[in-house]
């Protein structure tokens, strides 16, 4: 194959993996701390993505039309909102369920997923079509042969990254990460140490929402187009990658999430049928891959306790 | 001290003249009282501790109490018997709890999740349709066919299964509910995504699709027998599953969801009983899809979506995890009120999930929380 | 509306004259009025909504008529059960009913069963009338045999030679990859690859750097609008250049918003004149603006109004009984609305004449006459 070609699909791959392992540390911060899955995550995603187009409408509106300064208010509204959202909804809907079964937590969080989505549908205006995502960063290109890579890509690839280092960072290097992960290894102890349980779990659930908000503006960038049931496949694969990296492992989630792309890119690609098989390829190599590494790829070291 | 049956008759009573209502509301008020009336009921015999003299009353005469459960059911069936929409309602509710049962075995009991129940509800459903096309077996042997189908493809997932626990098997099950509707769809050998025709259920030269001639003047819904065979399968798999939970097999499927390493060091097969609870729950759903599409007339991928998984897992835990018992309200409100709520067209969804959300709020067990098991007055209940 | 025939009414009434009460007859309307294609829903549903107020405002029609509306979701089981619903209300008399063709396909068997004489609005298989001879069963929008002849006729006559085709994994797109594909051979094109996408797939970057080594010329699309939005910002992105072919599932108002500037130089094709172009059509789309509908009608709304008409003037012609309904709708000839002259074939299809080619041009979908790329001021390829 094209050199060229091989790189294009290659970025591709990656860009995907960047949106995906976005998502995925969502899934793995929440199981983490409260060993819960918020299946409303990929709704959150979404709403950050409208967040951020209400903005810019508005600015617009209003007359501001410098760009960067337009991209900044986007994120840092649609980031600081998503981080409420996530911390409400762990307030109201996650942390009054503790006793209950943990799959009930499922239950609630999917409905409160539907609720958002209905939400937006019905009451953004003409919110069940698709919208166009203004076109933000520098739209130019650099091709080289039958590669092309675009400015914006190239950026919005540079902010993924930095933001995965950058919640990686804080919770190797922080106070507030050392908290986190001691609430994930044992929220008793960590409570008799003096670390307060709640407000942990809240700021968990509000840095993981902060990130699905980021993954929104990413994906609006990228793709130029959102539209309000977006988070419902972006969740699901979500959060199958970080079931496959390996739950409650930061760096599991991430490499789920590349690896899930790269499944996805080489079943549209190398494979001898049919590109539609392709979902059907990504989901039967994760079947097998789960028998293979049952508790994921970078397991949890604590997570057998034989 | 042996509880009188009466708590137990006046709820089933009131439940049943409530679904009856339910059924028949046209009216977008009446809908909504009556789910008010439900809640507040619910509320109250709560508050009173009534629940808990129907729940040690209905435990002290179980065979009476259901004996008029399911002449309650016949009763409410044949009230309906002109009314084709509200009955086509009941043996989808009706069929729903089946398939609700087969999770319950999964999910409460044994502890094994399954997230893609619609798919092996489709698997029944499509094996229905190429049987009953295919070959002359006849149809009741075809609705068995289709759950013999769902659990043996089922099987497929045992290894990974059984290698994983929690999440990490919810996703296997995730992966393949989303691989068996991408594969119908893009593979056409089975209709691609146009689906295919079922042909109606026939027994001893009756077809159930014909509408039953009184006489002149009077025609009963054709539904009617639908809802007869709905009904036999739902007691049937209720009997079953409640027979099961009762036994030493549904003590054994307790000790694999509890703790599975303790439940080794007993000598309890925990492979074995997690196959078990699998298969028998995927061939109850299976059996629920062959009717269903058998009685629909029509299959198509569209309608085995990872959506419709959790449609069923959420009837599962709204009615509480691992009570049978529970499937019924909960089938009621995730089937009915939907469609109960039309006239509010595309608010409806919004509504409905809010309302889920109240719901386990409030009562975040589920509407009725398995009992444990009491083995205080010397009998397993 | 209501309360102000109400106010009419009383004030009538107290006024002592004699007042003629009109029967109330109840229509359905079914369509996706939830979920991702509920765009198309609300604006059938908007649409044969607005038909039924403005015959209810004509004080000389016989009837006042009820629109019943109901969700299919765009499931085939949902759609049995609403179909149903309507079906076994004796007091709904027809019904206007169905975008999506995986629906039609498994309702028509209940409106058969019960006798419920229904008019399709929007889905396109071929198979909905044709694959059963079932006299309840009408379509005023044609069907995508007609679209694709047509389209592959004209894309050819354009000299084109080489497509590549993303369809979705759905009938819809299925259909329309299969007798595309068939027609265009038939006119010599050639096809250089085919990729079936999921109907809710997001990224379509691996297929479309795929279509990029392979060079075509133009690229078919079948599908409906939101992956439509999609492919073509993503085929930008990718600095894939090839001329954009749709089906009549693009031929939206969301289309053209969704992509802003993009969108120019798009081209697709729908059955039917469009509606500004007649008559009634112009009419039709002030009304619907007049009523604030807070949705677009989008491409299908005009067949909901038009479908929605027919059946309140076969109603008021031989009143409300399902079966003198069915028999008048049957008999339909030359009949003018809307969406132009309905005439049903002996399956009761439209033998829709008319296929609209449309291209985008400064936002807006134009018919290709009237473009300035029919009048060569500008071209679909950029030299």
């Amino acid at each position: 194959m094209d050199p060229g070609l091989l790189a294009q699909h290659a970025f591709n791959g990656l860009m995907l993996g960047v949106i995906y392992a976005l998502v995925a540390v969502g899934f793995t911060l929440f199981f983490g701390v409260l060993d819960v899955i918020k299946f409303s995550h990929g709704d959150v995603v979404m709403l950050g993505a409208f967040t951020a187009l209400a903005v810019s409408a508005g600015l617009t509106g209003a007359g501001v039309m410098s760009h960067p300064l337009v991209l900044l208010a986007m994120l840092v509204i649609a980031i600081t909102l998503m981080a409420v959202v996530g911390a409400l909804l762990a307030r109201l809907l996650v942390l009054p369920l503790r006793g209950a079964p943990a799959i009930n937590v499922l239950l609630i969080t999917l409905m409160a997923g539907t609720v958002i989505r209905e939400g937006v549908r019905l009451f953004y205006p003409q919110g069940s079509n698709p919208k166009p995502f203004p076109r933000l960063l520098p739209g130019g290109t650099i091709e080289i042969g039958s590669f092309t890579l675009r400015h914006d890509s190239a950026i919005l690839f540079v902010i993924g990254v930095a933001a995965i280092v950058g919640v990686y960072l804080t919770l190797a290097r922080t106070r507030l990460g050392l908290a986190i992960r001691a609430v994930a290894q044992d929220p008793e102890t960590a409570a008799a140490m003096g670390i307060p349980l709640t407000a942990t779990v809240l700021a968990t659930f509000a840095i993981g929402s902060a990130l699905a908000a980021l993954a929104g503006v990413v994906n609006g960038l990228y793709y130029s187009e959102i539209s309000f049931n977006l988070g419902l496949l972006l969740g699901a694969i979500g959060f199958s990658a970080a079931v496959v990296g390996g739950l409650g492992n930061v760096y599991g989630a991430i490499l789920g999430g590349f690896l899930f792309a790269a499944l996805q890119t080489i079943g549209a690609v190398a494979l001898p049928f049919a590109s539609a098989y392709k979902d059907v390829f990504a989901f039967a190599a994760v079947i097998v891959l789960m028998a293979l590494r049952p508790a994921g790829l970078l397991a949890e070291r604590s997570a057998e306790r034989i | 001290m042996t509880a009188t049956i009466w708590p137990a008759l006046a709820a089933l009573l009131v439940s049943a003249a409530g679904v009856l209502g339910l059924l028949l509301a046209e009216k977008q008020w009446a809908v909504i009282a009556i789910v008010i009336a439900a809640g507040v009921a619910m509320l109250v015999a709560t508050r009173l501790g009534w629940d808990d003299r129907i729940r040690r009353s209905g435990g002290a005469h179980a065979c009476t109490v259901s004996g008029v459960a399911l002449a309650l059911v016949v009763a409410t069936a044949f009230v309906l018997r002109e009314h084709n929409f509200a009955l086509l309602m009941l043996c989808t509710v009706l069929l729903t709890i089946v398939a609700g049962l087969g999770l319950t075995i999964q999910f409460g009991h044994a502890g094994v999740v399954n997230f893609a129940g619609a798919a092996f509800f489709g698997i029944g459903a499509y094996a229905a349709a190429v049987l009953a096309t295919k070959t002359a077996l006849p149809h009741p042997l075809v609705i068995l066919a289709g759950g013999v189908c769902a659990a043996l493809i089922g099987s497929v997932l045992v290894l990974p299964l059984l290698r994983t626990r929690g999440h990490y098997a919810a996703l296997i099950t995730i992966a393949f509910g989303i691989l068996f509707k991408t594969f119908l769809e893009v593979n056409d050998t089975l209709g691609g995504p146009q689906g295919l025709k079922v042909p109606g259920f026939a027994l001893l030269g009756h077809a159930f699709n014909d509408p039953i001639a009184i006489d002149d003047e009077t025609e009963w819904s054709f539904y009617l027998a639908y809802a007869g065979l709905s009904l036999v399968i739902a007691a049937a798999a209720y009997v079953l599953v409640r027979r099961l939970e009762r036994s030493w097999i549904g003590l054994a499927f307790d000790a694999v969801r509890l703790d599975e390493t303790a439940a080794a060091a007993f000598g309890v097969n925990v492979a074995a009983w997690k196959i078990a609870a699998f298969s028998i729950g995927n061939f109850l759903i299976g059996l629920a899809g062959a009717a269903y599409a058998m009685m629909t007339g029509f299959v198509a991928p569209t309608s085995f979506t990872f959506g419709d998984s959790l449609i069923l897992v959420s009837i599962v835990i709204l009615g509480g995890l691992g009570n049978a018992l529970g499937l019924v309200p909960a089938a009621l409100i995730v089937v009915l009120l939907p469609e109960k709520l039309q006239a509010i067209q595309e608010y409806r969804f919004l509504l409905f999930a809010l309302l889920v959300i109240v719901i386990l709020l409030v009562r975040p067990g589920g509407l009725l929380p398995r009992p444990m098991r009491d083995y205080s007055a010397g009998e397993i209940r | 509306m209501k309360f102000a025939s109400l106010f009419v009414a009383l004030v009538i009434a107290l006024a002592g004259l004699p007042v003629e009460a009109k029967d109330t007859v109840r229509i359905a309307f079914i369509g996706p009025l939830t979920g991702g294609v509920s765009a198309n829903g609300l604006g059938g549903r908007n649409s044969a909504d607005l038909a039924v107020r403005l015959r209810n405002a004509d004080a000389k029609a016989p009837y006042t008529y009820e629109l019943v509306v109901l969700d299919d979701e765009c499931k085939p089981n949902v759609g049995v059960q609403v179909a149903t619903k309507a079906a076994a209300d004796n007091g709904i008399v027809a019904g206007v009913t169905h975008y999506c063709s995986t629906v039609a396909m498994a309702a028509v068997e209940v409106y058969r069963k019960f006798g419920l004489p229904v008019v399709v609005w929007g889905a396109v298989l071929p198979d909905i009338t044709y694959a059963n001879d079932y006299k309840e069963v009408h379509r005023v929008n044609g069907t995508m045999i007609n679209q694709n002849e047509a389209a592959a006729r004209f894309m050819t006559g354009l000299k084109f030679k080489r497509w590549a085709v993303i369809h979705d994994t759905t009938d819809y797109g299925k259909g329309h990859n299969k007798y595309f594909s068939e027609d265009l051979a038939k006119n010599g094109g050639q096809i250089l690859g085919t990729f079936g996408v999921t109907a809710d797939q997001q990224d379509f970057s691996a297929e479309l750097t795929k279509i990029k080594e392979l060079k075509p010329e133009v690229i078919y699309f079948a599908g409906l609008t939101p992956i439509g939005v999609r492919i073509r910002s993503q085929m930008d992105k990718l600095g894939v250049k090839a001329v954009f072919q749709g089906t009549s599932g693009i031929v939206s108002d969301a289309f053209i918003e969704g992509l802003g500037p993009l969108a120019e130089g798009v081209v697709a094709f729908r059955e039917g004149a469009p509606a500004e172009k007649l008559p009634g059509g112009r009419a039709f789309l002030d009304a619907y603006t007049k009523q604030k509908y807070p949705d677009d009608p989008e491409a299908y709304g005009p067949f909901a109004f038009a479908a929605a008409t027919l059946i309140m003037d076969a109603i008021d012609r031989v009143g409300p009984d399902r079966k003198k309904v069915r028999a008048e709708l049957n008999r339909t000839r030359d009949y003018d609305s809307i969406v132009g002259k309905i005439t049903f074939d002996d399956r009761r299809q439209n033998a829709v004449p008319l296929i609209t080619r449309f291209v985008v041009q400064d936002g807006k979908w134009l018919v290709w006459e009237d473009s300035d790329y029919a009048s060569g001021k500008r071209a679909l390829v950029k030299k």
